[in-house]
């Protein structure tokens, strides 16, 4: 079925239907970091009427503690860090699930984020943003050395990528036997800042691919990974959550691979032209300009 | 366990059999890079060449398996011309391999053109003609096609339009080249400097005169480039994404491996979510034009190299003989495993097996 524009003859049926709304973040809550209009009041009004409220973010840069931080810094402190999964969370909540031993070490490339979630994990991370200072050497008779005890390499947005980091990443994949590739996510671009879109994680993980010649584990959106987390948490069926996204190939999908409702916003990266045109193959159930239309329509007799 | 031999062979190991206990992720396609070239969005300039066919030779069956080289005369006799890979063929990082010089000058005493094809995009072919000059080979600038060299003749061949610029991530040699061919260039090594800060109201800008960006293995690489590149592609009518090469790794030392080009060819893949055109091996682009250039037959000549993604799928994807080398990055267990696709015509360990006409011991 086409998506229909959300508007005050469909609102309540989806509004009852729903016991928890899953947000993404950028796009839809803040570009970069301004928030976008209304948001704060409308999360405010969706809790008021006894509806849960959920983040879930592809953007690996920050921990779960740190995007509780922005928010109160933002103006919205009502949300705490439980209520917020990052992929940098979901990454190390992978180690987790499948044993991971904690003897082997994580090479990171991406931000810090993953490094305090791996921590808070009892992992032990190498890598991250202090990486992004470091060169190689090209002599013929010095190696460039990897540590051995690497067993799985986490690949997430960095804006600090370089050549050391691709081929660390690229010797531990490559020559630690069993060492697991994995993306926090696949993003191609993301609004980083509020003027215009940025390459995202789907670039540095694409980097390894080509160096690797292997596909990775993705644990952030469109994989469901996260899901069984938020299930734990709140318990309802997929069925009676709405995910609220920007962007088609992540959110939506995602929420439609979960069962969940789905609901685009037209403040990130997708346009209403983008959605409409032939050839889109991802439909949400409905879409709207922006999360705040959600307020107005609350708000209607 | 994945060892290395199965990693470099064709196709990409799917990194779920790894898992011993996990589900099945939702996991992205394969960007493998080996589907044939297509040009993507509507308003590119009509290219009038033959397309660069890049696909694995499924289309035309081998009916035979790869054999050791046993008679290197009548090889030798079958073919009017050589073209040689360099790195793990001719040399190993900066040292020769052994038995090259008289090798090379015997193929020459019989009356063979030798011609040499590298993937590697860091020198212009003046640098690599110094190169061999300071090993002691006599081979000349117009003998060597490099994919710097190819993506400055690629843009020729075309008629790039001398008003348009190009944006370069990649080394010297790329730079080199394009303005030997009289190309306006933006970027290269130099923007590895280059800084940026995500900060509210800062606004990357970018050249809208750019009409191809150009990409190949670059140890400078960072954020800045992939954003400048992303940026033309993106939003540039009509710029072109042509990538030098698409090579795992290679062997920049001669101790080990190190990420290659299609590291970088990759980062943009990723942002722009578009395939490149390839000039370097394996597409056939460079073998239709030395063949056009020289006037050779494709099936007078037989290819030599050590690499059976590149190098050897280049040879056949010409409709040319080919001869693997184990002096390189293939052992012989790579080439016969069950998971190698790719069957050379023949193999034998190194170029100067070609010194002793019966068989060589491998």
């Amino acid at each position: 079925m086409a998506p229909q524009l959300l508007s005050s003859r469909n609102f309540k049926s989806l509004f009852d239907s729903v016991d928890t709304f899953l947000f993404d973040c950028d796009g839809v809550i803040w570009k970069g970091e301004k928030l976008i209009d209304g948001v704060a009041q409308t999360l405010d009004l969706i809790r008021s009427k006894g509806k849960n409220v959920v983040f879930v973010t592809n953007n690996s840069v920050k921990s779960r503690r740190q995007y509780a931080e922005k928010f109160r810094s933002l103006g919205v402190p009502s949300v705490t860090q439980d209520e917020i999964f990052s992929s940098s969370f979901a990454a190390a909540m992978y180690l987790k699930v499948n044993n991971f031993h904690k003897d082997k070490k994580v090479y990171v490339i991406g931000g810090e984020g993953i490094l305090e979630e791996l921590q808070i994990a009892g992992f032990t991370g190498l890598g991250g943003p202090e990486d992004g200072e470091k060169r190689a050497q090209w002599k013929s008779n010095s190696l460039f050395e990897h540590d051995k005890s690497v067993g799985a390499v986490v690949v997430g947005l960095d804006p600090n990528i370089n050549y050391y980091k691709l081929q660390y990443g690229t010797l531990c994949v490559r020559e630690n036997p069993g060492c697991l590739f994995i993306a926090t996510n696949r993003d191609a671009v993301g609004h980083m800042t509020d003027l215009q879109e940025w390459p995202g994680a789907g670039c540095m993980v694409a980097a390894m691919c080509g160096s690797t010649e292997r596909e990775p584990i993705v644990v952030g959106k469109p994989s469901t990974f996260m899901m069984d987390f938020l299930l734990q948490k709140f318990g309802t069926e997929t069925s009676r959550m709405c995910m609220v996204g920007d962007r088609l190939d992540t959110d939506i999908l995602f929420g439609q691979n979960a069962g969940c409702k789905t609901l685009l916003v037209l403040t990130g990266v997708t346009s209403e032209s983008n959605l409409l045109k032939e050839g889109n193959e991802i439909e949400p159930d409905y879409y709207t300009s922006t999360v705040s239309d959600m307020m107005k329509l609350m708000e209607s007799p | 366990m994945l060892s290395r031999s199965v990693a470099s062979a064709v196709s990409p190991v799917s990194s779920s059999s790894l898992l011993p206990n996990s589900k099945p992720i939702f996991c992205l396609k394969t960007l493998s890079g080996y589907r044939s070239s297509s040009f993507c969005g509507g308003s590119f300039r009509k290219i009038n060449h033959k397309p660069l066919r890049m696909t694995s030779s499924n289309m035309t069956p081998r009916a035979m398996a790869t054999q050791q080289l046993e008679n290197a005369d009548q090889l030798i006799d079958s073919v009017e011309t050589f073209i040689f890979d360099c790195d793990g063929v001719i040399w190993k990082g900066d040292k020769l391999i052994e038995g090259v010089p008289e090798t090379l000058d015997m193929l020459r005493a019989k009356g063979k053109r030798l011609v040499f094809v590298t993937n590697n995009s860091t020198k212009s072919r003046k640098q690599y003609g110094k190169k061999f000059e300071t090993l002691g080979l006599n081979v000349n600038e117009e003998e060597i096609f490099a994919s710097s060299f190819a993506a400055a003749a690629y843009l020729q061949s075309i008629n790039f339009p001398k008003d348009k610029k190009v944006y370069v991530i990649g080394e010297e040699g790329i730079l080199k080249e394009l303005e030997l061919a009289g190309f306006q260039y933006l970027g290269g090594p130099d923007d590895g400097k280059r800084q940026i800060e995500l900060k509210p109201g800062f606004l990357m800008e970018h050249e809208h005169d750019v009409g191809a960006v150009v990409v190949g293995f670059d140890r400078y690489f960072n954020y800045y480039k992939i954003q400048y590149g992303t940026l033309c592609i993106r939003e540039n009518p009509g710029c072109l994404f042509i990538a030098t090469n698409r090579d795992a790794v290679t062997h920049l030392t001669d101790a080990q491996e190190w990420a290659g080009g299609g590291s970088m060819v990759g980062a943009l893949v990723g942002s722009t979510q578009r395939e490149p055109l390839v000039v370097g091996k394996p597409s056939t682009f460079m073998m239709d034009y030395l063949a056009d250039k020289f006037g050779i037959q494709k099936s007078q000549i037989c290819m030599v190299g050590d690499r059976l993604d590149t190098d050897i799928l280049f040879g056949q994807n010409g409709g040319c003989k080919t001869l693997l080398v184990l002096s390189g990055v293939t052992s012989i267990s790579m080439l016969e495993s069950p998971e190698n696709k790719i069957q050379p015509d023949f193999y034998t360990s190194k170029i100067s097996d070609f010194l002793s006409p019966k068989a060589a011991t491998v």
